[in-house]
């Protein structure tokens, strides 16, 4: 056996025993906290299976952003400790682990079965690798360039929900419940990582079209920006209030825009010519990157419960308002 | 078994997992989880049926899975926010 068989057994041991960890903890604080372990095992799983495109998405997106987000839905609940005792007991536990397993192990085999019947010479992922695309990196060729439809209409998804969760919002958009935290030791820590993590988010955009990266990885990497000056009460960095809807679907619209114009310029819609084709695509997944932080910040910021705990102030993103002392806003630095 | 074969045993049965825990569990915050875990075992069997056979990776079912962690935060973030609404409506009553 080889280290490498040893390494694929332990991750894979691994990842299955925090799956039924996270699906089965008793409380949702120890749930969603091993949710995120299970997250970073993910992401060894996707380097080890040869897609750093799939693991830096899953990094930053998937761990990072959805980590955000659970995280700060749980807030106020796990205070309050209520709700957090599940039904049934070990028994049900047992059943379904039992089903969900015997379920699981026959499907793998039909699946293995059927991988190892698809491995012909032509397969659609050699063709894909085949083909002379406008820039190098064969998934951004995939995602801009041959599926081009299928990302517009996954950023028209997620601009949908963002839309939809602001309708959903009882308060609407002027009042994202934000409690700002201004310690000096992390206000300082964010002003030295914000460049640091803008110049990342460049390099992410512009390295998607020779190696692993692009405008998804790029998007969450500035929504964690934007999230962290919204935490330390720099709104007036991030755009809100009136420029919130624009920048949320300024992706999507200039998505539509580059389809239409190759459609006047070329003939066919999203048809991208190669002498021109890489300026398109940059200009599309700079505005994807911009879209897709504002949406993923607007997301994790509208699950965020309206009353962190009794004594905490919260601060809204249209007007000032009140700050307890031990956490006062400390503009004067910044 | 190879590698990617295994996690792609692995992914069918991380995506039942899921899929049982989201039927029957009660809590709403712990169906969110419940779907995430779902959605991460398809890519789980996205991401191996790419790695399996000689040669490079897949970047047709790569992409896919790229494009299935968006729309998986979107879907999970708007779910988040309608628990909040839910569990905030509680409290008024």
């Amino acid at each position: 056996m080889s280290w490498e068989t040893v390494l694929d057994v332990l991750l894979a041991t691994s990842v299955l025993g925090v799956a039924v960890a996270t699906l089965f903890a008793p409380r949702r604080t120890s749930s969603v906290m091993l949710f995120l372990v299970l997250g970073l095992l993910l992401v060894l799983v996707w380097t080890r299976l040869g897609a750093p495109d799939v693991a830096l998405a899953e990094a930053a997106i998937a761990s990072g952003v959805t980590g955000a987000l659970l995280v700060s839905a749980l807030t106020r609940r796990s205070a309050a400790g209520s709700a957090e005792t599940p039904r049934g007991g070990w028994r049900s536990a047992a059943a379904e682990l039992a089903v969900a397993g015997t379920g699981g192990v026959l499907l793998g085999g039909v699946l293995v079965g059927a991988a190892r019947d698809g491995l012909r010479p032509d397969r659609l992922g050699d063709l894909a690798l085949d083909v002379d695309g406008v820039v190098d990196q064969p998934v951004t060729t995939v995602l801009l360039d041959l599926r081009a439809l299928d990302t517009l209409l996954e950023v028209a998804v997620l601009a949908a929900a963002v839309l939809a969760a602001l309708a959903v919002h009882r308060e609407g958009e002027s009042s994202i419940g934000i409690r700002s935290d201004t310690r000096p030791v992390l206000v300082s820590f964010v002003r030295l990582t914000t460049p640091v993590v803008l110049l990342l988010t460049g390099w992410f955009l512009v390295a998607g079209s020779s190696r692993p990266g692009g405008a998804f990885q790029a998007g969450a990497v500035l929504a964690g920006a934007a999230l962290l000056l919204l935490l330390t009460g720099r709104k007036d960095l991030v755009p809100t209030g009136r420029w919130l809807r624009p920048a949320v679907v300024l992706g999507l619209a200039v998505f539509l825009a580059a389809a239409v114009l190759t459609r006047l310029v070329e003939g066919g819609w999203l048809d991208l010519p190669a002498s021109w084709g890489v300026a398109v695509v940059l200009v599309v997944e700079t505005a994807l990157v911009v879209s897709i932080a504002a949406g993923l910040t607007v997301l994790v910021a509208l699950s965020r419960p309206r009353y962190v705990d009794a004594t905490a102030s919260t601060e809204t993103l249209g007007g000032a308002a009140p700050s307890d002392p031990p956490r006062r806003q400390t503009e004067e630095l910044t | 078994m190879t590698g990617p074969e295994l996690f792609l045993a692995l992914g069918a049965v991380v995506t039942l997992l899921g899929a049982v825990r989201l039927l029957t569990t009660p809590d709403s915050m712990r169906r969110v989880v419940a779907l995430y875990v779902t959605g991460a075992g398809t890519l789980l069997i996205l991401v191996s049926l790419s790695a399996t056979g000689p040669g490079e990776p897949d970047p047709v079912l790569q992409a896919l899975a790229l494009t299935g962690i968006v729309i998986t935060i979107s879907v999970t973030g708007l779910a988040l926010v309608l628990v909040r609404r839910i569990e905030d409506g509680d409290d008024d009553d």
